[in-house]
């Protein structure tokens, strides 16, 4: 009897590390969008660590639900935004939402052209407000219109229609502070 | 700066160097930190308020001491203490403690369903409402226990003058102005207390939740 239940349990924390290590392995691997997400909502290196483990720590939550039920990528973005956007609790207070900090972090490290336009348009996007944030995320990301609609639950006109206006705003702060 | 095309910079935005931070261990290392996150300071928050709301009305259920303080400020306006008044006057209580367990038991359990309800892999706005909803679980429980605070305060009140009445006592004006005032204010303080203590715990969850879904409708809003 006793014997039973230690193969069960060793059974199942096999099972346990075997599905641990395809999930790490699967977030090393896209991690990418984490970092891209966790930047684009914090303004702080602890709190884009902290956001980091958050969205981690959910996807991890969420993993039995989504295998096999839809994309990667659908299921990373919908998990990883909602996090950002509605489950957060930030420690350090948050920048101003409408005023251009040009002499942000985003800034420090870059060295060429490539890397201050995108670090400047990390720092546009970010004076949008939060749901904006994300469909422009998703529209940099390649992301068709109707994902991007599904991920937010708005329609997929509302979504273009909201993206083609976004496009004219970012156009005109980023030539007016490039 | 040359003109700029967000259509053509989706490929340098892809093409970003991010930086691979995290290896295995570290990420395994993450799953067994503590998640901080609204939805869970909720739930502790309200778990918390339930067991209060619900260990207080167990606490005078089991002590009795309710109806004695209550017959003193009978006996102070000039009533006599008869084994028929404490007889109705526990008929009373153990109504209103039934009452007042039952409608705990059903808020705890709509409150767990709702929470069950909550899944992060729904889409924003979905997500959004069933926090707002599983918020509301808690909402309703505080206003239904305001108004029975409101409700006990008003039945015993009138069971006082039912007393007064029925035993021919008259009472000053001067002690029934008293009473009636430290009543209504004592109530009132403590509905005041209630709800400030709602806007100071909920306020600031419910503002971000309220602001993200009021730019959800704006997006839905906007036509061509």
């Amino acid at each position: 009897m006793r014997f039973c239940i230690y193969l069960r349990y060793l059974i199942y924390t096999s099972a346990l590390a075997s599905k641990e290590k395809e999930f790490a392995q699967l977030i090393k691997d896209n991690q990418g969008l984490i970092i891209k997400v966790s930047r684009l909502y914090t303004n702080s290196l602890e709190d884009e660590e902290d956001l980091f483990q958050e969205i981690v720590l959910q996807l991890w939550r969420s993993y039995d639900s989504f295998k096999g039920n839809s994309k990667i990528s659908t299921w990373m973005y919908r998990v990883a935004l909602n996090t950002a956007i509605t489950l957060f609790r930030k420690k350090s207070k948050s920048l101003p939402t409408n005023e251009l900090d040009i002499n942000h972090r985003d800034f420090v490290e870059d060295d060429d052209d490539k890397q201050q336009q995108i670090s400047l348009l990390y720092t546009v996007i970010k004076t949008l407000p939060n749901v904006e944030r994300a469909i422009v995320m998703m529209y940099l990301d390649d992301l068709p219109y109707k994902d991007i609609a599904e991920n937010l639950g708005i329609t997929e006109v509302n979504a273009r229609v909201k993206m083609n206006r976004l496009k004219k705003t970012l156009k005109e702060q980023m030539e007016k502070y490039a | 700066m040359p003109e700029f095309d967000l259509d053509s910079f989706k490929k340098t935005w892809q093409e970003q160097p991010v930086q691979q931070k995290y290896d295995h261990s570290a990420i395994l290392e993450m799953l067994n930190r503590k998640s901080r996150n609204y939805v869970k300071y909720i739930l502790w928050i309200s778990v918390v308020e339930f067991i209060f709301f619900s260990v207080l009305g167990l606490f005078y259920i089991l002590q009795g001491k309710e109806s004695n303080s209550f017959i003193s400020i009978l006996e102070k306006l000039g009533a006599r203490k008869t084994t028929e008044l404490e007889g109705s006057l526990d008929n009373i209580y153990v109504v209103l403690k039934v009452l007042s367990l039952s409608i705990t038991a059903y808020f705890v359990y709509k409150f767990y369903q709702n929470y069950k309800k909550i899944k992060i892999e729904e889409n924003l706005k979905k997500l959004i409402l069933k926090i707002i909803q599983f918020k509301k679980t808690v909402n309703a429980f505080i206003l239904i226990n305001i108004i029975l605070l409101i409700s006990f305060t008003s039945i015993f009140t009138l069971f006082i003058f039912y007393v007064l009445n029925t035993q021919n006592i008259e009472v000053t004006n001067s002690t029934l102005t008293g009473f009636i005032i430290g009543t209504i204010i004592s109530t009132a303080v403590a509905v005041l207390l209630i709800w400030l203590y709602y806007k100071i715990v909920y306020g600031i969850i419910m503002r971000k939740l309220d602001k993200n879904l009021r730019q959800l409708k704006e997006i839905e809003s906007q036509e061509f």
